[in-house]
């Protein structure tokens, strides 16, 4: 067990390599010379006696795809939920395009939240609402838009992601994979600046996980031109919590693998896939034999 | 023994939670943050009235005919059938017409909060909604609140109808021992517009208290659909409690010193 740790603490070590260095200013900055949307700095997270983050260090850079790759139960949703300010880290500090989560006032955290969105692991449509509805209703609850506009937007939202077809059904009505799909759509109605995907692929068929993982990449690209022509100040930025690492490959521009609590390497897509180093190369092969073993 | 004293010390805890998870929502009410989402609020009482006026009435008037028999017979028994108007006067009013009331609450009310909030919480609904920006107690506890205390008092004062109407009823029509000018001339002494008044406190006591437990309970329910179940459970105990609690101390402070009827002694 203690060997175990030393290893990590190299892995983590190598990993930071990879990872980000600070500017004079303070401002981190990514080897692509682009600063964090979003930035964990030394997280501690338990739950009871359950330690879930162990001093987690990770950066998504700014404009890009990122994953966030991790097996089962290591704590990725309790990641993302840092992020948006449903939970709150023990120890260290949550950053959003350099503001603290943490210290956030509630006026201000809502105000802060509605830069993201955020498709939650089964979709959570709301169950009272037809799937329309569910799409319509950050743009009813925040913007004045007329009836007329919002359809054409919820419209394009659910043409997007195949449910033009769907708009009356309940979401009890509906697939999983279809909630998920209409998840994508809500998250996607404000335009926000930061969009998180809890593991959009798990309980998809491969081709469904392929076509969303176009999806995504497309739609990132989309968002990614529209930003730039109207000369905003944000990049879109995507986060991607998955463990599956044949969606990494397709969509990622920049990977974080997460184990144990900790960010045991990171880096742009191409870099972290030919690693040569041991633990990453096991895990992004899926190889069973490895230093990563079932406890 | 030790458990013995575990179980009620869990309920205090748990009522010290109550209590102050209600003051923020009623906070949200009084603070007018609620009026940002008077559609949802007009939604939920639209809800409480379809859903549960009938039933509420239909209890209540089946408890009218009960008073109304009982009191008819016990009047007959002791030779004053004309008083029979007491009985519907004292007993549906101040008593028996709040109490179905709060439990009519409980049962159709607060249950299905706590079923529908908790049901949200668990599938990350509630979530959404705060990731959305929007506050979850203004937008689901407030709104449910806020639609309580502006359908109910009519839903109620309606139903003190109902019970009156089948006290009269039962006493004049079926046992028919006292005209209805007689039954009414009783009925009208024995009660007067601030006992309209008082009853109507209490029963909006019980549904302020039946519409706050039922937002905690399913507000913080975790553990699953099982969760949600026990966490129904809990709060249909704590509000049949509280409904009794409100009845006897609306009893005592209304009417526990003063009878407010024309009695000598
Ligand atoms: N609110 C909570 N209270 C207690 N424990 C929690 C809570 N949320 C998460 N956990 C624990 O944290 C651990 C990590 O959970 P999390 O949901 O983040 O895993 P995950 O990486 O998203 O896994 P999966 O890929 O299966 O979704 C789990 O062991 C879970 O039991
Ligand atoms: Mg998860």
């Amino acid at each position: 067990m203690e060997g175990a740790t030393d290893e990590l603490d190299s892995r983590n070590r190598a990993g930071s390599v990879l990872g980000s260095s600070t500017t004079s200013d303070g401002d981190s900055v990514r080897p692509s010379g682009r600063p964090d949307a979003i930035r964990f700095v030394g997280v501690h997270k338990s739950f009871g006696r359950n330690k879930i983050l162990a001093g987690l260090d990770m950066g998504l850079p700014e404009g890009m795809v990122s994953m966030i790759l991790g097996p089962s139960g290591t704590g990725k949703s309790v990641c993302i939920k840092h992020m948006v300010g449903l939970l709150y880290p023990d120890s260290g500090d949550v950053l959003v395009h350099g503001h603290s989560v943490p210290n956030m006032p509630d006026r201000e955290l809502f105000e802060m939240r509605k830069k993201f969105g955020l498709l939650f692991q089964d979709g959570a449509l709301f169950g009272s609402m037809n799937l329309y509805d569910n799409v319509a209703f950050p743009l009813r609850q925040h913007t004045e838009k007329g009836e007329d506009e919002i359809e054409h937007i919820v419209m394009r939202r659910l043409t997007e992601v195949g449910l033009a077809n769907a708009r009356e059904k309940m979401p009890n009505e509906l697939s999983g994979g279809m909630r998920k799909r209409a998840g994508f759509a809500r998250a996607l109605v404000l335009e926000p600046d930061i969009v998180l995907f809890d593991e959009p692929d798990s309980g998809l068929d491969p081709v469904r996980t392929a076509l969303l993982g176009e999806l995504i990449r497309q739609i990132h690209a989309e968002m990614l031109a529209e930003a730039q022509a109207a000369g905003k100040t944000r990049m879109p930025t995507f986060a991607v919590v998955t463990h599956d690492v044949m969606s990494a490959r397709r969509v990622a521009d920049y990977i974080n693998v997460l184990w144990r609590g900790r960010i045991v390497g990171a880096g742009p897509a191409e870099v972290m896939l030919s690693s040569e180093d041991p633990f990453i190369h096991q895990f992004l092969t899926g190889d069973a034999d490895g230093p990563l073993a079932m406890d | 023994m030790n458990e013995l004293v575990e179980v009620p010390r869990d309920w205090l805890d748990s009522m010290g939670d109550v209590v102050r998870f209600g003051a923020r929502v009623v906070g949200r009410v009084a603070g007018l943050q609620v009026l940002r989402y008077t559609g949802e609020t007009l939604r939920q009482a639209g809800i409480l009235i379809v859903s549960s006026t009938l039933v509420i009435w239909g209890l209540v008037f089946i408890i009218g005919l009960q008073c109304g028999i009982e009191g008819a017979y016990f009047n007959q028994s002791v030779g004053t059938p004309a008083y029979s108007g007491v009985f519907a006067a004292w007993c549906d009013l101040r008593e028996l017409v709040p109490l179905c009331f709060g439990y009519m609450m409980a049962a159709k009310v607060g249950t299905g909060i706590v079923a529908e909030l908790g049901s949200m919480r668990i599938s990350d609904e509630i979530d959404a909604l705060e990731v959305m920006g929007i506050s979850g107690i203004t937008f689901l506890c407030a709104t449910r609140l806020l639609a309580a205390l502006v359908v109910l008092p009519f839903v109620y004062l309606c139903s003190i109808g109902a019970g009156f109407l089948a006290s009269y009823l039962a006493v004049v029509q079926q046992i028919g021992d006292v005209s209805s000018g007689g039954f009414f001339l009783i009925f009208w002494q024995f009660q007067n517009p601030p006992d309209v008044l008082f009853s109507l406190i209490k029963a909006m006591a019980m549904a302020v208290l039946v519409v706050l437990v039922g937002c905690y309970y399913g507000y913080n329910a975790s553990g699953g659909p099982v969760g949600v179940g026990t966490a129904t459970a809990k709060s249909m105990v704590i509000n049949i409690v509280g409904v009794h609690l409100i009845s006897m101390l609306g009893t005592q402070i209304f009417w526990g010193n003063n009878p407010r009827a024309p009695i000598g002694g």
